[in-house]
């Protein structure tokens, strides 16, 4: 059996003294769209930053594909295949939607043609909107373009931290529906949801967290069904 | 009927002399507005880079005998490698400090470096070449000093090879990158202490050959950079800093406003008094920051 793509045991750490995360397990398997839901303050995009290495950690290891990345810095871990796309500010302004998808891909050396074209398919909207300044689209259209510039990495694995979040219910659709649409071209997915029930039912797996730990760790199906994760975390 | 010979005047005397000002100023301000945009604080001793620059290629005319545009290069590479050496001894220590720490190191650096400066060179103004230069003479009667040409043709050229620098290459797009959005340039595999380094290189170059036009136009002085300092900021200010074109438009415009308000526009005697020239960079970088602190050209708010 081959090693899980991600696999995080015992995260703690968080910004200055205060240890928002601690002790939170996440795994992952190649093929799977995983989603961590939890209240506010349960430390689900500080446990995605200490993932990519923007955050150091006190304690606890990550592995990726079986390989140990701790403590490694976001530059080399894109190098190696993980893209993450931040909550907020994941855009680059005052440029303009191709040169963001330039960005995305400036570690790697060759031809871009290829993947670029593959983006736009995934994203029709942004292949008309390529010469327009990416500060200047709607929202969503600036979440498309976020998740797009993480994808020109060519990445095995996508963090994404709440890409949804402020979006209309329609456009939320349409994400999640791209979102399984890269997840089917071979790229493992660990998202961070506030729409916890729509995301939990595109998702295979889920992770609970409150207090910065994991509170139920299952597969989406079953969260979905558990009563008390139900009335405590998706609204009853 | 046209006046030529007042056109003649006009163009002669306010809008070149306006031209040439508003060069000196957009080279600085470049270098204050990349600086800002990459490290977030205002490099507070940047106008005596500019004084720096505009000595070393003093020594270079003084050594070698040459004329000062051919010490152009070398001084402003070596005032940039100063400005990296000052990053790597000054800011560097503060990067991950509240900016604000980093802003008063400048002041620091500003006073080491003129005095340093002083201790080098001396404190009487000097000249690169003593004696006037005949002026090119169009139409019968518009004189133009040949340096002032250059001043304005080098400063365009500079101006455009920059907006191809930061359009078309990979380290001109990571420039613009860590500019926008810092974190999200490092997940995107950007090294920002190299995106740190070119910057130090660029606005030291700049800021260097700014000085040395400085020095061209009037003379070179210990304190040249420091007079320099208020227009610099208010031209990057006034382009929107974090913007470098922004910037050498700013610097152009509040070059020409200066020479231009000196113009008898009404009456017989100049608007404003050419004592008070330098006053209006300062009145425009008042109501700025007041009414309008992104600037113009929509940059980062100061």
């Amino acid at each position: 059996m081959t090693a899980p793509l991600l696999q995080a045991t015992g995260l703690t750490g968080g910004y200055g003294g205060m240890d928002i995360l601690q002790g939170v397990d996440l795994s992952l398997e190649a093929h799977e769209v995983a989603v961590i839901i939890g209240p506010n303050g349960a430390g689900k995009s500080t446990a995605m930053k200490a993932l990519i290495g923007l955050i150091p950690l006190k304690s606890g290891n990550v592995l990726y594909a079986g390989e140990d990345i701790t403590g490694q810095a976001p530059e080399r871990l894109v190098g190696r295949g993980i893209a993450y796309v931040p909550q907020e500010r994941n855009v680059f302004r005052t440029m303009t939607v191709e040169e963001n998808l330039a960005m995305g891909a400036y570690l790697r050396r060759g031809d871009l043609g290829e993947t670029l074209a593959r983006v736009y398919a995934l994203f029709p909207t942004l292949k008309d909107k390529r010469r327009q300044r990416a500060g200047e689209l709607s929202g969503g259209q600036r979440q498309m373009v976020a998740i797009a510039r993480a994808l020109m990495i060519e990445p095995k694995l996508l963090l994404l931290d709440e890409p949804t979040v402020g979006l209309s219910p329609k456009v939320i659709g349409e994400i999640f529906e791209r979102i399984l649409a890269i997840n089917a071209g071979g790229v493992g997915i660990l998202m961070v949801e506030q729409n916890a029930r729509a995301a939990l039912a595109i998702a295979h797996r889920g992770y609970v967290l409150a207090t910065g730990r994991n509170r139920f760790t299952d597969n989406a199906a079953a969260l979905l069904a558990n009563r008390e994760v139900a009335e405590a975390f998706l609204g009853g | 009927m046209i006046d030529w010979s007042g056109l003649l005047d006009f163009i002669g005397f306010y809008l070149i002399p306006g031209l040439v000002t508003g060069c000196i100023y957009a080279l600085g301000a470049i270098g204050v507005s990349l600086l800002f945009g990459i490290l977030r604080f205002a490099h507070f001793a940047h106008g005596d880079v500019m004084t720096l620059g505009g000595y070393l290629a003093l020594t270079v005319v003084w050594w070698l005998g040459w004329p000062v545009l051919a010490a152009i290069p070398f001084a402003a590479a070596a005032t940039a490698l100063v400005a990296v050496g000052l990053d790597r001894a000054f800011y560097k220590p503060f990067r991950r400090r509240p900016t604000i720490i980093s802003v008063i190191a400048s002041f620091g650096v500003m006073l080491m470096l003129r005095s340093a400066i002083q201790l080098i060179w001396g404190v009487e103004p000097m000249q690169y070449k003593a004696g006037i230069e005949p002026p090119l003479v169009f139409f019968d009667e518009l004189r133009v000093q040949p340096r002032h040409i250059w001043m304005v043709g080098v400063t365009a050229a500079l101006v455009l090879a920059l907006h191809i620098l930061l359009t078309r290459t990979r380290i001109g797009r990571a420039m613009r990158a860590v500019s926008d959005e810092p974190d999200l340039a490092r997940v995107t595999g950007i090294s920002t202490e190299r995106v740190i380094l070119v910057t130090w290189l660029l606005g030291g170059a700049l800021a260097a050959i700014a000085g040395i036009f400085l020095g061209m136009d009037t003379k070179i002085d210990s304190y040249m950079g420091w007079d320099m300092l208020l227009p610099v900021f208010a031209a990057a200010i006034l382009g929107g800093i974090g913007s470098p074109m922004g910037a050498a438009a700013g610097g152009l415009v509040l070059g020409l406003i200066e020479e231009l308000s000196t113009y008898n526009w009404i009456g017989d005697d100049s608007l404003v008094s050419p004592d008070y020239k330098l006053g209006i960079a300062f009145a425009i970088m008042v109501a700025l920051l007041i009414w309008r602190p992104t600037g113009l050209l929509r940059g980062r708010q100061f």
